[in-house]
């Protein structure tokens, strides 16, 4: 590497001598360069040596491996694939002239890959078999759409031999139809993809990490299981207003304070270390060993330059895994070369520190060699730009030599063009299944409708590296008729989760839950806009149910139930018919702002067991207590018989602020009475609820069971019922037009008519038949010819009329009165001229009209056996 | 049917008559007993019903404050009075009466359904302040006017109108005159208004009634302006610049100056005191600006103060709220377990623990109430300090802008009596041009008189400018001391209420306690 290095600096240094003259540079050999070279070997010249013999005699192409070929079908691929047309035949020429200058000066560096050959065993470079298209679908006009398709439609294929660039490369089409293909033909793909969705994309060809180039994303944490980011919201510091308050003094000594915190600090720095430690220390175990081919692997993948489609900064997109990587990553060692459909550049940047110190100018012919002059430079930096206006002078001297050069431009690609249909797009992935093993997750991927239960993909985590033991299932469906979208199963706790898109038709937005027995922990969320109550959220344990509810008109925000043990009946075990006794409602309201809040009931307690009832109220906007009232429910006997309807200690009440009214027994009463009501309400309204989770549970066991899948309207394939109708229409359509092809018109039917029904034609009959149909059709030619005859004369007398008019009165005419004439006399001309056109035009086919009907009559099947003889 | 009791003897709406029938009409059953026991308080009534009771006249209802519905139909009533306390009304029925002329409903701003079929009334008048009618049924009355309809354009939420058995129905047209009079409505005479009549009504009668819309929306467009005009005369009294932006103070000061204004028709006055004018103009202008950039300044300090004390105060009661609330988390589970234990020493221990739990929430609520008074005090401190501050810079620059305007009326003055002792001069020596008015060229007899009348027209201009100036200045003092009292007064309330407050509870709960004890004890 070091003298790669060496030679690139020196390179450079004979760059600048002679930047003038490279083009005679190039076609020429240097020998004064080579004696350089020479003086240099000094150092390492074993290893150098080595090196370039082992290199050296790499032009000659590797032996072509039998691996996919027998499986092409070549015979029915166009005529591009097979032959080179004189122009590519050229650039083939250009490429190994390029070719050999390049082994000549860099000897020391492996052969460029160029021109490998294609399915039909042609060469073919590189470039143009690049084929810029963009895609028809939506999902595939930004880079991430692209690059997820190309990783989840392609089944990966290794290379050959892992230190070497294939020595064919397919076109992109043959790829798409194997769905198979080494990260050449991913890279060829993808890059097509986004070039013709404009990008400013390149392939390159260079060298990987081993997780890279074997797709093995067993150390890499699995993109789904990262957690969003929590953005940590800054509270803003509200300035202190001018009279703002001061703080009360605070008391506490500082001293003790500071100590304290110091002490606390200590702990978390202790438990911190801890903590790295421990996590060093599973890294440690996590680290693969050291891979003894690092930097050689070749791999391919796709460069994005800043510039175009708002791209900000460039990156790599690895091709096997649709991930984008900063150009600064660990996992790409090196850079060989890079091309586009238009030019081929090679990396003349030393490449020791990976690629984190290479400039992607690729205006800048001292880092990066282009093989095609005349094309245009994708970026020139600044400076370069004042490099040329002081060598403006050189520049015009070499601008002869170049001429020729700059006349050739890349030819267009041979490959048809890319097409991928609409199932295949559905389907995706081959087979529609595609599964990915991540750092202790596994990722399985399916096409939409494959799975009859609509799951669509699977993320397991595990515990342990080695997969073994799970620790949390999700999965995710689609186009599921009751809604369910993600399926989140933790094996650890056996709590399940299940996720709803609206549409669900109780409205459920989530489920958890530990078993689908009722009575158990759970807690549903709902779509509260869609249900009548405002319903947010239950939760339920054994004993309790909570319900949280949201814009009701009675202001209810929250009930909570708690069950006492059920009370054994021997005849009945249905839940249903034997609900759990009630022992404590409670409800909370949020404020009602038209009712004073000592009258606005903020908390209701029913203590059912008790026969107790208690309220809280609203605060008041300036107070700190709120008003309280107890209600004891007792029926008694007073010691004459009668019953007691309310004593003043059966409602205890506390009032923030004494009123007169509410001191009345008449007042509790009625109040009690309606709270009994209300009690009687709230515990039908449990009932219900319990009820209504009896119902949701039994739904959802049925949903589970018959996971009927929804298919929109849209979807023409899937859906059986208008694929239906639409082919009944097309039949009818198809019917239709056959009819009308059937029943042309028929010349002979008025004459028909006139014989006497029923009766077979006789030879006479059909003679006169065919001359009374022949004159009939001559007459109206005529007729024809003269109705356009006499309008003809008719404009024409007119036209001379008013002709003569003008003449006559040409003296005492206005100059309105001239227009009008003017502009009636050439609307007559082109009149009398239309006329005549259709005349002739009359004249021309009224005869062949004739003869066809004639020939028509004498094939006419009524008549034709009695005309044969005739003819 | 009234003619025919009319030999019965009137009832008189006494104490007896209204307790009967509210009794009668009070709650029933248990609750009735409930009542009974205890008795109702007329103003806790909502609705009462007096109808077939011959009764001659409407007294003693002043106690219904809070009554909605009042049924006074059948009887012999002559003169709709004694209901100006029941504000509260909703519904009233008046029918079948002998009442001759609507009147006494100016206060029953709720009223939303008035019946008054049945009577003499001619005509439909005096109900401008039931804004909120919906409902009024005027049938069998003697109603025969067209005019009257359109007295009750006004009210916009009618809805139903009945003037059957009125002459003013048998006029030809009467019921497209409605119609169209009265777009809103939706049934007259027991009928359902039909939309196609409707739009027949509105062509027929297009004209007049978009002249009568015409002038109402005239009408309504003065009073908004009006109204506007008074707003901003308000925002300027609250600056105490009022009419300062303009010549208003100027030609106060000549108002009553009969000889400034005599004085005018000297020569070159004239446009001395047009240039006077001016200048003075520019002084009041420049008064005024200040004056309602300092409003500005003022109002907006007093806002960030009012809203930094709410703030705190809010503050100090959500911290309040939350003690209290775990005090009674901690409370009731106390007391339940006083409920449930058995063993007496135990009770008394528990309840000595639970008393001592209120004590503490008891110092807990008065420390944080002394300490936001403390620390109100000080802001309302600075405050004053500050307001004082910005009143005092005020009324300091106003002052020296008046004295501009005083020294402006010297120099006019000396100016002026220059102009009088030489023109006295040359009326003396008989060269006067011009032709003076007589009572002007009577002033010019002496230089005495002359002087004199110069003199006082000057005083009177300096007395003006004193006047609106002392009136500035002890208004916006007057105002800055309300201010700074009320400020004040309002904290201290604040505090009152809340010490109350803080001791009624504590009380309640101590009481609470003790009951628990005498309870367990018996």
């Amino acid at each position: 590497m070091e003298v790669l290095k060496e030679k690139v600096e020196e390179e450079e240094a004979a760059e600048r001598e002679e930047a003038a003259e490279r083009a005679e540079r190039m076609e020429k050999m240097r020998p004064a360069e080579v004696q350089k070279e020479e003086t240099i070997l000094t150092q390492e010249m074993l290893r150098n040596l080595e090196k370039k013999l082992s290199e050296i005699k790499i032009p000659t192409p590797a032996e072509p491996l039998v691996v996919t070929e027998d499986t092409v079908d070549i015979s029915n691929l166009p005529l591009s694939y097979k032959t080179n047309t004189p122009k590519e035949e050229h650039l083939l020429q250009v490429a190994d002239n390029f070719s050999r200058q390049y082994s000549h000066l860099c000897p020391d560096r492996v052969p460029l890959f160029l021109h490998p050959l294609n399915e039909c065993e042609v060469p073919k470079f590189v470039s143009t078999t690049i084929r810029p298209t963009l895609m028809p679908y939506p999902d595939l006009y930004n880079w991430d759409g692209c690059a997820n398709f190309v990783s989840d439609f392609l089944t990966r294929v290794p290379l050959p031999d892992p230190l070497k660039p294939p020595s064919h490369l397919y076109s992109s089409t043959t790829v798409l139809k194997q769905q198979k293909g080494n990260c050449f033909d991913f890279s060829t793909l993808l890059c097509s993809m986004l070039l013709g969705a404009g990008y400013d994309a390149y392939c390159v060809n260079g060298y990987g990490s081993q997780a890279l180039c074997n797709m093995d994303l067993t150390r890499e944490v699995c993109p789904l299981t990262v957690k969003p980011k929590e953005t940590v919201k800054k509270k803003e510091k509200v300035q202190p207003k001018k009279y703002t308050i001061k703080p009360p003094r605070d008391l506490t000594s500082r001293f003790e304070q500071e100590q304290e915190i110091k002490k606390q600090e200590e702990a978390k720095a202790r438990e911190e270390k801890r903590r790295w430690e421990e996590e060093e220390r599973l890294l440690e175990a996590e680290k693969a060993k050291p891979d003894p081919l690092h930097g050689l692997r070749v791999h391919c993948w796709v460069l994005v330059l800043s510039g175009k489609r708002e791209v900000p900064e460039g990156f790599f997109i690895d091709p096997f895994t649709g991930r984008s990587y900063s150009t600064q990553d660990d996992n790409f060692l090196g850079i060989e070369s890079l091309w586009n459909h238009r030019n081929y550049w090679i990396n003349m940047q030393d490449c020791w520190n990976c690629c984190k110190d290479l400039v992607f100018d690729l205006g800048d012919p001292v880092k990066w060699e282009y093989m095609l002059l005349g094309t245009d430079k994708p970026q020139l930096s600044l400076t370069e730009e004042e490099d040329e206006g002081l060598n403006d002078d050189d520049d015009l001297q070499d601008q002869g030599k170049e001429t020729e050069d700059k006349s050739f431009d890349m030819p267009s690609s041979w490959v048809e063009q890319i097409e991928i249909s609409p199932e295949a797009f559905e389907t995706r992935c081959p087979n529609g299944k595609k599964v990915l093993q991540y750092r202790r997750a596994r990722l399985e991927k399916w096409a939409p409708y494959l799975n009859s239960n609509g799951l669509v993909c699977r993320l397991t985590t595990y515990e342990d590296l080695e997969c073994t033991k799970i620790l949390e299932i999700k999965e995710w469906y689609q186009n599921r008729e009751d809604m369910l979208e993600l399926k989140h199963i933790n094996n650890c706790t056996g709590l399940r989760t299940d996720y709803f898109r609206p549409g669900h038709p109780q409205a459920l937005r989530m489920h958890a839950y530990k078993s689908m027995q009722p009575e158990n922990d759970r807690v549903m969320e709902f779509y509260e806009t869609a249900r009548v109550d405002g319903l947010i959220k239950r939760e339920e344990t054994p004993r309790t149910m909570t319900e949280y509810y949201q814009g009701r008109p009675d202001f209810l925000s929250y009930r909570h139930i708690n069950f006492g043990p059920r009370v054994k009946k021997f005849t009945l075990t249905n839940t249903e018919s034997n609900p759990r006794p009630m022992v404590k409602i409670t409800e909370q309201f949020s404020r009602n702002p038209e009712k004073p809040a000592d009258e606005d009931v903020a908390e209701r307690v029913f203590l059912i067991t008790e026969e107790r009832i208690q309220l809280r109220y609203h605060c008041r906007d300036d107070y700190i207590t709120a008003s309280k009232r107890e209600f004891l429910q007792r029926s008694e006997v007073d010691s004459k018989g009668n019953k007691i309807i309310m004593t003043s200690d059966m409602c205890i009440s506390f009032e923030v602020e004494p009123m007169e009214h509410t001191k009345k027994l008449l007042y509790q009463y009625e109040t009690m009475m309606h709270l009994k009501n209300e009690e009687k309400l709230s515990k039908h309204q449990a009932w219900e609820s319990e009820l209504e989770v009896l119902e949701i549970l039994k739904l959802r066991e049925e949903e589970e069971e018959a996971h009927t899948l929804n298919i929109s309207i849209y979807d023409t394939k899937r859906n059986e019922k208008s694929k239906e109708y639409r082919e009944a229409m097309e039949r009818v359509m198809h019917e239709e037009h056959l009819r009308q092809v059937e029943a042309p018109l028929d010349y002979l039917a008025p004459f028909l008519a006139q014989l006497p029904p029923g009766e077979k034609l006789t030879r006479i009959q059909a003679v006169r038949l065919k001359d009374e149909c022949l004159s009939d059709f001559k007459q109206r030619l005529i007729d024809k010819a003269n109705l356009i005859q006499a309008r003809f004369e008719k404009e024409n007398q007119e036209l001379q009329k008013k002709q003569q008019w003008y003449q006559e009165n040409q003296v005492t005419l206005t100059p309105e009165d001239e227009d009008l004439y003017l502009s009636y006399c050439s609307q007559a001309m082109f009149r009398i001229r239309i006329l005549e056109q259709r005349l002739n035009r009359h004249k021309e086919l009224a005869p062949l009209k004739y003869l066809a009907l004639e020939e028509k009559l004498y094939k006419d099947p009524r008549l034709a056996e009695f005309l044969k003889a005739l003819a | 049917m009234n003619r025919i009791y009319d030999s019965v003897e009137p009832r008189v709406m006494d104490d007896d008559l209204l307790k009967l029938a509210v009794g009668e009409q009070g709650p029933q059953e248990e609750a009735g007993q409930l009542a009974k026991q205890e008795g109702i308080l007329f103003k806790d009534v909502l609705s009462l019903q007096l109808d077939f009771q011959n009764i001659l006249r409407i007294d003693n209802l002043w106690q219904f404050e809070n009554l909605q519905k009042l049924q006074l139909d059948n009887n012999i009533i002559e003169k709709i009075e004694g209901l100006e306390n029941l504000t509260q009304l909703v519904w009233l029925d008046l029918s079948f009466n002998n009442i001759k002329v609507i009147e006494g409903l100016d206060t029953l701003v709720n009223l939303e359904d008035l019946s008054l079929f049945n009577n003499r009334i001619s005509k439909i008048d005096s109900l401008d302040a039931l804004v909120k009618l919906q409902v009024l049924s005027l049938g069998n009355n003697q109603i025969d006017n067209l005019a009257n309809i359109i007295y009750l354009r006004q009210f916009k939420h009618l809805r139903t109108l009945s003037l059957s058995g009125n002459p003013i129905t048998q006029a030809d047209d009467y019921k497209m005159f409605v119609y169209s009079h009265l777009p809103d409505l939706v049934y007259l005479d027991f009928r359902r208004i039909d939309d196609h009549m409707k739009a027949l009504a509105e062509l027929k009668y297009q004209y007049t009634v978009g002249e009568l819309k015409h002038q109402e929306h005239l009408r309504q467009t003065r009073l908004e302006e009006e109204r506007a005009q008074q707003g901003r005369l308000e925002e300027h009294k609250m600056a105490f610049v009022e009419n300062l932006n303009g010549s208003f103070l100027f030609d106060s000061m000549y108002a009553e100056d009969v000889e400034g204004s005599k004085l005018s028709y000297l020569p070159i006055v004239g446009e001395l005191l047009e240039v006077y004018k001016d200048k003075f103009v520019i002084i009041c202008l420049n008064i005024f600006e200040y004056g309602l950039k300092q409003y500005d300044k003022r109002k907006l300090e007093l806002d960030t103060f009012n809203e930094c004390v709410r703030e705190a105060i809010q503050e100090n009661q959500e911290q309040g709220k939350l003690r209290i609330t775990r005090f009674e988390e901690k409370h009731l589970l106390n007391l339940s377990a006083i409920r449930e234990e058995s063993e007496l020493l135990n009770i008394e221990k528990k309840i000595v623990e639970c008393s001592e739990d209120i004590t503490e929430l008891f110092n807990v609520l008065m420390t944080l109430e002394m300490q936001l008074v403390e620390q109100l005090e000080e802001t309302i401190n600075v405050f004053e300090r500050n307001i004082t501050d910005m009143v005092g810079l005020f009324i300091e620059n106003v002052q020296s802008l008046m004295a501009q305007c005083r020294d402006l009326e010297n120099h006019h003055h000396e100016k002026l009596l220059e102009i009088a002792v030489s023109t006295l001069e040359k009326i003396v020596k008989g060269e006067l041009d011009e032709e003076l008015p007589d009572d002007v060229r009577a002033l010019f007899v002496d230089k005495d008189t002359i002087v004199n009348a110069v003199g006082a027209s000057h005083d009177i201009h300096l007395l003006k400018i004193d006047n609106r100036e002392d009136e500035l200045v002890t208004r916006i003092n007057s105002w800055c001391t309300h201010l700074i009292d009320k400020i004040h007064k309002d904290e201290v309330m604040r505090n009152r209420r809340r010490v109350k407050e803080i001791n009624q509870y504590i009380d309640h709960m101590q009481s609470e306690l003790d009951n628990l004890e005498c309870g367990d004890l018996d």
